[in-house]
């Protein structure tokens, strides 16, 4: 698994938690918290089906005040990978990597924007890589 | 996803190119960069492999790349900056993209185009090219996360206390405001909606007491929770919010000379009187 051994550095001083915007608003999510519990290896509450995880907004402040060089938002987002191995992820995941693979984009294009495509004078969206990306996407790599 | 959603920011992006005469190569051979939230957290050594593919598209014409999405910002300044520094992770990923016959060399740089703009062609030729200054405009603003952060990777600016975005608004003539929550994160990548509606709360609050005009930024996800998701929040908090909210690009094209319908303003779901007239546009009746 890529990434996230940067927890042992932790030595739990709160920074991260302190500037965290969903701890702010959700104060039971805490990346402190996570990452002792990532060293204890308390897998089931981490990456099981009811995981607090998925509610990192992704925003680096953890990572931007972490005096150690922990990148807990990197380490929580090993976490969804192995929650992903494991199948209690966010089944939405699934939906963005197959649509990349099919489509090469995650946005599905529609008739109302190629319409404001044509209004804007822009030329038409047109993507040439399906088969590349299909076959790194098949990949059986770890 | 800015063409295929939010089309009004790509020819917002187009217009002001030409008007600096910077020429834009597209390439129909990119894919998405892919996502640095969901596609990341679900196979982290892929989304690498993509984005490499990507940023290898770019060395082969020997281009740098500029980007006009916070999202894709993060993706392919993230996976450069790494497969630059850390040869084994470059092996592993072009052991991968040997599959497809390409290689990551790491010879190029990516950039946000406010970035690449304050770097290559500086502030001053920026308002220089303004013919419609957009004076007595209040623009409240709003940085997003994926510009900034994590700043060893970006390497714009302190991410505690950045006045790019702020310098650009000035360039067109308009205000810029530093509202109270400024560096808040928009929310759209928590997974539970009251996370995000309070996250969004926090920052049209903070606009409002601002008395800005509008609220400019430069993430098309960002606009999506503040645009689109203004009306849920107003629902959700009994507070009628409105406030108009304006890609960067699309109030430099303005100030350029770009009619405000020319850069699609009025596909914009909160617009204000205003704020149109600021713009020099006839207000909606």
């Amino acid at each position: 698994m890529l990434g996230g051994f940067s927890h042992n550095y932790c030595y739990q001083c709160g920074a991260c938690v302190a500037d965290c915007p969903t701890h702010r608003f959700m104060p039971g999510f805490s990346p402190r918290t996570i990452i002792i519990k990532s060293l204890y290896g308390m897998e089931e509450e981490l990456i099981g089906p009811d995981s607090l995880i998925w509610n990192c907004t992704n925003c680096y402040n953890c990572d931007e005040r972490c005096p150690q060089e922990v990148h807990p938002i990197e380490v929580i987002i090993t976490l969804k990978n192995m929650a992903r191995q494991k199948g209690t992820h966010l089944t939405f995941i699934d939906k963005i990597i197959e649509r990349v693979g099919e489509r090469g984009v995650t946005v599905l294009q529609t008739e109302m924007i190629s319409k404001r495509r044509r209004e804007l004078g822009l030329d038409e969206y047109k993507v040439d890589c399906i088969e590349d990306v299909t076959k790194l996407i098949n990949q059986k790599t770890v | 996803m800015i063409p295929l959603k939010y089309p009004q920011m790509e020819r917002a992006v187009r217009y002001v190119m030409e008007k600096l005469d910077i020429e834009l190569v597209d390439d129909p051979r990119y894919s998405c960069c892919p996502d640095p939230i969901y596609f990341k957290a679900g196979d982290r050594l892929t989304w690498m492999t993509l984005a490499a593919r990507n940023i290898s598209l770019a060395e082969e014409k020997g281009l740098d790349i500029i980007t006009v999405c916070s999202g894709c910002t993060a993706t392919l300044c993230e996976v450069n900056h790494e497969l630059k520094s850390d040869n084994e992770l470059r092996e592993k990923v072009n052991g991968n993209l040997k599959e497809i016959g390409r290689q990551f060399k790491g010879s190029v740089k990516v950039r946000h185009l406010v970035t690449m703009l304050r770097d290559e062609v500086g502030v001053e030729k920026i308002a220089a090219s303004v013919t419609h200054p957009l004076e007595g405009l209040r623009v409240a603003i709003h940085y997003g996360c994926h510009l900034l952060k994590p700043s060893a990777v970006m390497k714009v600016e302190d991410p505690l206390q950045p006045v790019i975005l702020g310098q650009l608004i000035a360039a067109t003539g308009a205000t810029p405001v530093e509202h109270h929550e400024y560096l808040m994160c928009c929310g759209k990548a928590c997974d539970t909606a009251d996370l995000t509606l309070n996250m969004s709360y926090a920052v049209f609050d903070s606009v409002e007491r601002s008395e800005a005009d509008c609220l400019g930024l430069i993430c098309p996800t960002c606009f999506d929770s503040f645009d689109v998701g203004q009306l849920r929040v107003s629902r959700q908090f009994a507070h009628e919010f409105r406030i108009p909210v304006i890609y960067y690009f699309q109030l430099l094209a303005i100030a350029q000379g770009a009619s405000p319908e020319e850069v699609g303003i009025p596909y914009h779901k909160i617009m204000s009187d205003t704020l149109l007239e600021k713009l020099g546009a006839v207000p909606v009746a």
